[in-house]
C-alpha cells in the first residue's frame, strides 16, 4: 500500500518534471540516426577538371569534391567532346574509385592464392622475370596487351618490350582499327577516321550503335539532338530495334551481316541514277570505273534485296534520299564497336561516302592526323634485344596477308593451337580484360593457361584473377595520363587526366612501375628511360602543351579544317582508291558466315550493346546495374530477346527458362518476347555474366563472349564475327 | 521583408531527343545518395527517383517502335494550389507542397512509412525503403552532404534537387542578389543528360526556356498550348509540372487513357 | 482489460464508501499521504536535478579558446574566422589551416596556445572541436539566408560568444549525442534569450514572427524544404 502510494506520488511528480517530454524528444531523435546509417560529412566544396578514360570517348569531366572526398562526377562545360553532358558510366565512375572491386596492394600468386607483396618485391619480380627471359634467349616471348595503343603509357610499355627484345605489343581491337585500315587502303597514310556529324543533314548508319555507345557516346547523343533540331535525317540499318534504331527516322531491318551489301546496293542505285558527285569521282579518285562496273552488275536492287531481306522499293528510296542529300554521311562498325568487323563492309560504306563526295567535306568523313607529340629518341638495343626483335611479331601483324593490321590478339588461341609460331611466355596486361571481352573466352582462357600474366589492373577482373602477379595501377581519378584523341571526333584533341584525389590504396602508376623496372634492369634498358618518374616523362613529352592541359584539361587544334583539301591522299595514285591496287577481280562483298551449321543450330545469336551495360574491360558499377531493365536481367537470369513468331515456333513462352546453345557453349536463359527483333534471331546483351569479386556484378546473367566464336576477317585478320548459330531448347 | 516572386519549377522532357540511355537515372542516384542493393532487378523494390520506362507501339515486327519515358516526380499542383495526390493524404505532414517553388517535398525523418502517398501517386514516383541502405566499405566516401541519407521504413522521391536551389540561393545572397538566373538552378538529371533532352526552369517565368516550350496555360491548370507537348494522365487533374514533348502521335496518346474512338481522331 | 477495469471500479466504489472511515479508523491514511509526498518529492528531485545530470556527460573542448581575446585582435569581427565562402556556403568552425595563418609559431606566453601549437599545429592535426550548435543531418541551415539576406546578427542565435573568455563545458546528450545548447540549458526548455535554444520550434517561431510568407500547404508556415533536406 505504501509502495503503491509512493509510486503514484512518483508518477504525479514525474509528470510535473520535464523528463517525459525530454526523453520522448531525445528518443525520437535517437531513432532517426541509427549508427549504421552514414552521415556524410560537410565541408568545402571544390571542382576539378579532368578527362574520363572509361571508354574511348574521352569526355571532359568536372569532379565535385567535398574536402578530399569525390562525391560526384559531372560533364565539363565547354569541352569539345561533351560540353557538359555525361554518360551514366562516367557518372558512376566514383563507384569505381571507392568500389570493393579494387586491387588494394600488389599481389603475387603463390600456390594458386594471392598473397600481398611490397612494391619493391613486385618491381624486382617483374625485372627478374624479364631478365630470365632475356637470358634464355626468349625475349621475343614477352608480350603486352594494352587497352589502347595511343598515349604515353602504351608507348612506355611498347618501349620497354622493344628494348628488352620484343615487338609483341598488342592492343584491344575495335572498329577504330578497321577504320584506320580502311583509310590506309583507300586514302593512304595513317590517320584516324573523324566524322563531321554535326554538319551532316542525312546520316545512314550500317549497324553502328550510334546511340548505344559507338564512337564517343555523349558526342553522338549531342549530334543526334542537333539533327532533331535542324531536321537532319537519320537512317539505321540493323537487324534489331536497338535504341539507335528506335530513335532513327527510319529503321531498315536487314539480315544480320549483310549491311555491306546494302551499302553497295545503295551505291548501285546512286550510280544508276547519276546522283553521285562527278567532281570528286572524276578528279580525285581512281579505280572508279572498274568498281562501278562491279557494283552495278552485281549489286542491283533485286540482288541486294535478296541478300539483305530489304524490299527493293525501300532500297531505292533510301538510296535516292541519300544521294540527294546535301551533306550525306554513312557510318559503319556494329554496335558500340568493340568487334572490328569485316574490312569489306567498311570499304563498301567508305566507297559510298566517296561516291557522294563527302571525303574531307563538310558533314563528311575526315582523316584526323595521328597525335604526334611523343617523339622519344630511338633507344639502342643490346644483343639480346636485337636478337629478340629480329624474330618479329608472333601474330603476323604487319606482314603478308595481315600487312594492314597492327595487332591481332584475337589470333592468340590459333597461334597456341597451331604451334606455328611460339606463343608468349609472359604477358603484361594493362587496361584490358581479354578473358572477358574477347569472343570465345573459353579458347582465350586455354591459350593463356601456360602464360605468366603480369597484370596492371586496378580491379580484380577475370584476367587479373588469372594473373600470376598484379601491380595495381591508380584509377583514372588518381593519376596523370595523356588522353590522345576521342573516337570519331572531327578534330584532333589531346586531353589530360589528372589526379583529383590522392591514391586510396597502395597502388602505383603503371608508368612509374615501367620506369622503375627499366632502371632495375639497367644497361641499355635503363638508358631508354631517362625520366625519374612518369610525371616527369609526361611533362617533358607534352612540352609546351603541359601548361594548357593542366589548366583546361584539353588542347585542340583550333585551325584544323580539312574540308575541300583533296591533296591529302597518300595512296600511290595520290587519289582516293575505290579499288585497292585497281584489282578488278576483287569481290566487293562477301557475307561473313556465322559459325555453326544451320541444321543443328536453326537460329542466330547476335550480341547487342547498351549504354546501361558496359561490355568493356571495366564491368558495370552498382549504379549501372540499377539501370539495367528487367527485360534484360531478372534476378540472376539473363533474358534473351526472341521475336514472338520465332518463340511460338519453338513453343517458348514469355519468361520461360530455356537453354541457349551455340557451337561454343551453353547457357541457361529466360525468354523475352520482343517484337523489335528479326524472326530467327536471338538477342543477348553484352556486359553481363562477370565472374569477379563484386557481389553487385558477379554471377548475374551470361557473358555472351562465352557463347561466341571469333571469325578471322580475310582482309585484315581482325575478328569479324557478328553472331553465331544457336538454338533454344526448353529447360 | 521584401518578397520574391513565387516560382513554379517544372520540366520539359523532349522524347524525340531522349535516347533512353539512363544517364539521368545515375545522375540522380549519384547526386541524391540513392542506395543500391545486390539485386536491383525487382523494380518494385529498387529505389530510384528517376526511372526511364520503355514503351512500344505494340505493333509487330518490323513496324515496332519504341519510346523512352524518363519519369521523375511530377510535383503535381492539383486543381487548387498544392492539392497534389500525395500531399493531401499524408497523415504525418512528411510531404508538403511549397507555393513558393511548386516543389513537393519529402522529409524522411518525419515519414513513418504508412505509404498512403505511394498508393495515392498515379505515377509510381515514390519508393519505399524496405531495407536499410548499406554502402560497401569505403563507398560511403562518395556520399554527398547536401542530401540526407534515408533509413529503412520511409518513403522517398525526387525533390527536383531542391538542395541545388538552396545552394544557388546561398551563392546569390553572397553576391547580393535575391533572384536566380535560369541556369543557376538546374537539376542533376537536366545537367547530365547527354542528349540535352531535359529543360528545367520556372514555369511562371515567360523568359525561361521551359516556359517557352511547355507553354503552360495557367488558367487551365497548366495545360500546354503546344500541340506536341503533353503531360502524363493529364485528365486526372493532377496538374503535374513535368511536361513531355513528342512529335509522334502514338507517344502522345500513351500519356493518358484514351477511348479507342478518341484515338481514331 | 475489462477485468482490470472492473476491479478498479470496485475498489474506487469501496473507497468512496469507506474513505472517511478508513482514515479515521486504522490511521493508514497518514502513511499513504506520506508515501505519496515522498514519491512526489523524490520524483521531482530526480526529474529536475538528477535526470539532467545523468542525461548529459560533460566534455572539455580540446583547446581552451578565448573568443574575447581573439575579437580584440581581429579586424573583421566574427567573420574574420567564421566566414562565407565564395559559393555562399559557410565555413563554420575554422580549420587548422586558418589558425596557422597566425599561430604557425607560439606568439605569446599563454600555456593554452603553446599546447595548441605543439599538439595540433606541429603535428598537422585538425582540432576535434565539439560543436555546440550541431544539428541532425535532416536539417538544412543556410547562414547566408539568415546573415546576408535577412541581416540577422550572430548573437541572435549563438549568443554573445564573442565576449566569452573561455569555452563553456560541452554537455553531450547521452541519448542523441547532440549538445545541451540545442535543447537549452534550462531542462524545462524555457528560454529567456533568443539564443537559449536551437530546436525546430525556435526556428519556426522566428520564421513566423518575421512574417515570412506562408508557403506550406500542409502547415501554413514556411515550407518544410526551407529548413530540411
Amino acid at each position: 500500500m505504501s509502495f503503491l502510494s509512493f509510486a503514484v506520488g512518483g508518477a504525479a511528480g514525474t509528470a510535473l518534471t520535464p523528463m517525459p517530454l525530454k526523453l520522448m524528444d531525445d528518443s525520437s531523435i535517437w531513432t532517426q540516426m541509427w549508427p549504421w546509417i552514414p552521415v556524410p560529412q560537410d565541408g568545402e566544396v571544390s571542382y576539378e577538371n579532368s578527362v574520363c578514360t572509361l571508354c574511348p570517348g574521352h569526355c571532359g569531366i568536372t569532379v565535385k569534391k567535398v574536402e578530399n572526398r569525390v562525391v560526384k562526377i559531372e560533364g565539363m562545360k565547354g569541352h569539345p567532346v561533351n560540353d557538359g553532358g555525361i554518360c551514366l558510366l562516367g557518372l558512376a565512375g566514383v563507384q569505381l574509385l571507392y568500389g570493393s572491386r579494387r586491387v588494394k596492394t600488389p599481389l603475387k600468386k603463390v600456390n594458386g592464392k594471392f598473397v600481398k607483396i611490397s612494391w619493391d618485391e613486385a618491381v624486382t619480380e617483374v625485372a627478374s622475370t624479364i631478365e630470365t627471359m632475356r637470358e634464355k634467349g626468349d625475349a621475343h616471348k614477352i608480350g603486352c596487351l594494352s587497352g589502347t595503343n595511343r598515349g604515353t603509357v602504351p608507348e612506355l610499355l611498347k618501349r620497354l618490350l622493344w628494348v628488352c627484345g620484343s615487338l609483341n605489343f598488342f592492343h584491344m581491337p575495335s572498329v577504330q582499327d578497321s577504320y584506320e585500315i580502311t583509310l590506309r587502303m583507300m586514302q593512304g597514310g595513317s590517320a584516324m577516321a573523324g566524322f563531321d556529324l554535326e554538319n551532316s543533314d542525312h546520316v545512314i548508319s550500317f549497324g553502328s550503335g550510334i546511340l548505344d555507345g559507338w564512337g564517343s557516346p555523349v558526342r553522338m547523343f549531342r549530334a543526334h539532338s542537333l539533327w532533331r533540331e535542324k531536321g537532319a535525317r537519320f537512317i539505321q540499318v540493323e537487324s534489331r530495334l536497338s535504341n539507335t534504331a528506335a530513335k532513327a527516322d527510319k529503321w531498315v531491318p536487314v539480315n544480320p551481316g549483310t549491311e555491306g551489301a546494302l551499302a553497295l546496293g545503295i551505291a548501285a542505285v546512286i550510280i544508276d541514277e547519276s546522283l553521285y558527285k562527278t567532281d570528286f569521282v572524276d578528279n580525285y579518285s581512281s579505280g572508279f570505273d572498274s568498281w562501278k562496273r562491279q557494283v552495278t552488275n552485281n549489286y542491283t536492287p533485286e540482288i541486294v534485296s535478296k541478300i539483305t531481306g530489304v524490299d527493293k522499293s525501300l532500297i531505292l528510296l533510301t538510296a535516292r534520299d541519300f544521294g540527294r542529300a546535301k551533306n550525306p554521311l554513312a557510318l559503319c562498325g556494329r554496335g558500340e564497336g568493340s568487334i572490328p568487323g569485316s574490312i569489306k563492309d567498311f570499304k563498301a560504306v567508305h566507297a559510298l561516302n566517296a561516291l557522294v563526295g563527302n571525303i574531307n567535306q563538310q558533314g563528311g568523313v575526315w582523316a584526323i592526323p595521328e597525335p604526334d607529340y611523343i617523339n622519344w629518341p630511338e633507344p639502342t638495343l643490346d644483343e639480346a634485344a636485337s636478337a629478340g626483335v629480329s624474330k618479329g611479331r608472333i601474330d603476323g601483324a604487319g606482314k603478308g596477308k595481315y600487312r594492314l593490321a597492327q595487332s591481332l590478339f584475337n589470333r592468340l588461341p590459333e597461334i597456341v593451337n597451331s604451334k606455328a609460331s611460339s606463343p608468349p611466355d609472359v604477358l603484361f596486361v594493362s587496361g584490358a580484360n581479354p578473358l572477358y571481352t574477347i569472343p570465345d573466352t573459353v579458347a582465350m582462357n586455354e591459350a593463356l593457361n601456360n602464360v605468366k600474366i603480369i597484370s596492371f589492373s586496378s580491379y580484380m577482373d577475370e584476367t587479373a584473377d588469372k594473373a600470376d602477379l598484379i601491380l595495381p595501377n591508380h584509377v583514372f581519378l588518381e593519376r596523370y595520363e595523356d588522353v590522345p584523341a576521342s573516337a570519331g571526333l572531327n578534330q584532333p584533341i589531346t586531353g589530360l587526366s589528372k589526379p583529383v584525389v590522392s591514391p586510396q590504396f597502395n597502388t602505383r602508376h603503371v608508368g612509374d612501375v615501367i620506369i622503375q623496372v627499366a632502371k632495375k634492369l639497367g644497361g641499355h634498358i635503363g638508358d631508354a628511360f631517362p625520366w625519374s618518374d612518369y610525371k616527369t616523362c609526361l611533362e617533358e613529352t607534352l612540352g609546351d602543351k603541359w601548361e594548357a592541359l593542366n589548366q583546361t584539361g584539353f588542347v585542340t587544334e583550333a585551325d584544323f579544317n580539312p574540308t575541300n583539301d583533296m591533296s591529302g591522299f597518300k595512296t600511290d595514285s595520290g587519289r582516293f582508291e575505290f579499288l585497292e591496287n585497281g584489282s578488278v577481280a576483287e569481290v566487293l562483298f562477301s557475307s561473313v558466315k556465322p559459325e555453326g551449321d544451320e541444321a543443328s543450330y536453326p537460329l542466330t545469336l547476335v550480341p547487342f550493346d547498351s549504354m546501361r551495360l558496359t561490355g568493356g574491360y571495366i564491368g558495370n558499377p552498382p549504379y549501372l546495374m540499377k539501370t539495367v531493365e528487367d527485360t534484360v536481367l531478372k534476378g540472376n537470369d539473363v533474358l534473351v530477346e526472341v521475336n514472338p513468331k520465332t518463340a511460338s515456333k519453338y513453343k517458348l513462352a514469355d519468361g520461360e527458362k530455356a537453354f541457349l546453345m551455340t557451337p561454343k557453349g551453353k547457357a541457361c536463359v529466360k525468354i523475352y518476347h520482343y517484337e523489335g527483333i528479326k524472326p530467327g534471331l536471338i538477342g543477348l546483351a553484352r556486359g553481363l555474366g562477370h565472374n569477379v569479386n563484386d557481389r553487385f556484378l558477379a554471377g548475374k546473367g551470361v557473358n555472351v563472349n562465352q557463347l561466341m566464336g571469333s571469325k578471322e576477317d580475310t582482309g585484315s585478320g581482325l575478328d569479324a564475327a557478328w553472331g553465331i548459330r544457336a538454338k533454344l531448347v526448353k529447360a | 521583408m521584401e518578397q520574391v516572386k513565387d516560382k513554379k519549377f517544372g520540366m520539359v522532357i523532349d522524347l524525340d531527343k531522349c535516347t533512353g540511355c539512363g544517364s539521368c537515372m545515375v545522375a540522380c542516384m549519384s547526386e541524391n545518395n540513392v542506395p543500391f542493393r545486390e539485386d536491383e532487378t525487382d523494380k518494385l523494390l529498387s529505389v530510384a527517383w528517376m526511372r526511364v520506362y520503355k514503351m512500344t507501339n505494340r505493333k509487330p515486327y518490323p513496324d515496332t517502335e519504341v519510346c523512352y519515358f524518363p519519369r521523375p516526380c511530377m510535383h503535381c499542383e492539383g486543381q487548387h494550389s498544392g492539392h497534389s495526390p500525395c500531399v493531401s493524404v499524408c497523415p504525418a505532414v512528411a510531404t508538403d507542397y511549397s507555393t513558393a517553388t511548386g516543389i513537393v517535398s519529402q522529409i524522411y525523418t518525419r515519414c513513418f512509412g504508412c505509404r498512403y502517398c505511394m498508393a495515392a501517386c498515379p505515377y509510381h514516383a515514390r519508393v519505399f525503403n524496405w531495407f536499410d541502405p548499406v554502402w560497401p566499405h569505403g563507398m560511403e566516401k562518395s556520399l554527398s552532404p547536401d542530401v540526407s541519407v534515408r533509413m529503412r521504413g520511409v518513403v522517398e522521391k525526387c525533390s527536383f534537387c531542391y538542395h541545388r536551389y538552396q545552394k544557388a540561393m546561398e551563392k546569390a545572397y553572397v553576391d547580393g542578389r535575391k533572384e536566380l538566373e535560369e541556369n543557376e538552378y538546374q537539376t542533376s538529371c537536366t545537367q547530365a543528360c547527354p542528349a540535352g533532352a531535359i529543360t528545367f526552369g520556372d514555369l511562371n517565368n515567360t523568359h525561361h526556356e521551359v516556359y517557352k516550350i511547355a507553354q503552360p496555360d495557367h488558367k487551365h491548370h497548366g495545360k500546354s498550348k503546344n500541340p506536341k507537348v503533353f503531360r502524363l494522365l493529364e485528365r486526372l487533374g493532377t496538374n503535374p509540372k513535368v511536361y513531355y514533348l513528342s512529335s509522334r502521335k502514338w507517344v502522345r496518346q500513351l500519356g493518358d487513357n484514351y477511348r479507342p474512338d478518341e484515338i481514331m481522331k | 482489460m475489462s477485468t482490470l477495469d472492473d476491479q478498479a471500479k470496485e475498489s474506487t466504489d469501496e473507497a468512496a464508501v469507506e474513505s472517511t472511515e478508513a482514515i479515521q479508523d486504522n490511521g493508514t491514511g497518514g502513511y499513504i499521504i506520506l508515501f505519496f509526498i515522498l514519491g512526489f518529492i523524490a520524483s521531482l528531485l530526480v526529474g529536475w536535478i538528477a535526470f539532467p545530470m545523468a542525461l548529459y556527460s560533460k566534455k572539455e573542448q580540446p583547446v581552451a579558446f578565448n573568443h574575447a581575446l581573439h575579437m580584440d585582435e581581429v579586424e573583421n569581427g566574427c567573420e574574420s574566422c567564421h566566414f562565407f565562402r565564395d559559393d555562399g556556403s559557410y565555413s563554420g568552425v575554422p580549420k587548422l589551416e586558418q589558425c596557422i595563418e597566425c599561430h604557425e609559431e607560439v606568439q605569446g606566453d599563454n600555456e593554452n596556445e603553446a599546447h595548441f601549437v605543439s599538439e595540433y599545429v606541429e603535428k598537422e592535426r585538425e582540432v576535434p572541436w565539439l560543436i555546440y550548435s550541431k544539428q541532425p543531418d535532416c536539417v538544412f541551415f543556410s547562414h547566408a539566408a539568415h546573415v546576408l539576406k535577412a541581416k540577422m546578427d550572430c548573437v541572435t542565435c549563438h549568443g554573445p560568444v564573442g565576449e566569452m573568455e573561455s569555452l563553456p563545458v560541452y554537455e553531450e546528450n547521452r541519448i542523441t549525442g547532440y549538445s545541451r545548447e540545442v535543447w537549452g540549458k534550462n531542462i524545462a526548455g524555457l528560454k529567456k534569450n533568443s539564443w537559449d535554444r536551437m530546436k525546430m520550434d525556435d526556428c519556426a517561431d522566428c520564421h513566423k514572427e518575421s512574417n515570412n510568407k506562408v508557403t506550406s500547404v500542409q502547415t501554413e508556415k514556411d515550407a518544410c524544404f526551407v529548413c530540411h533536406k
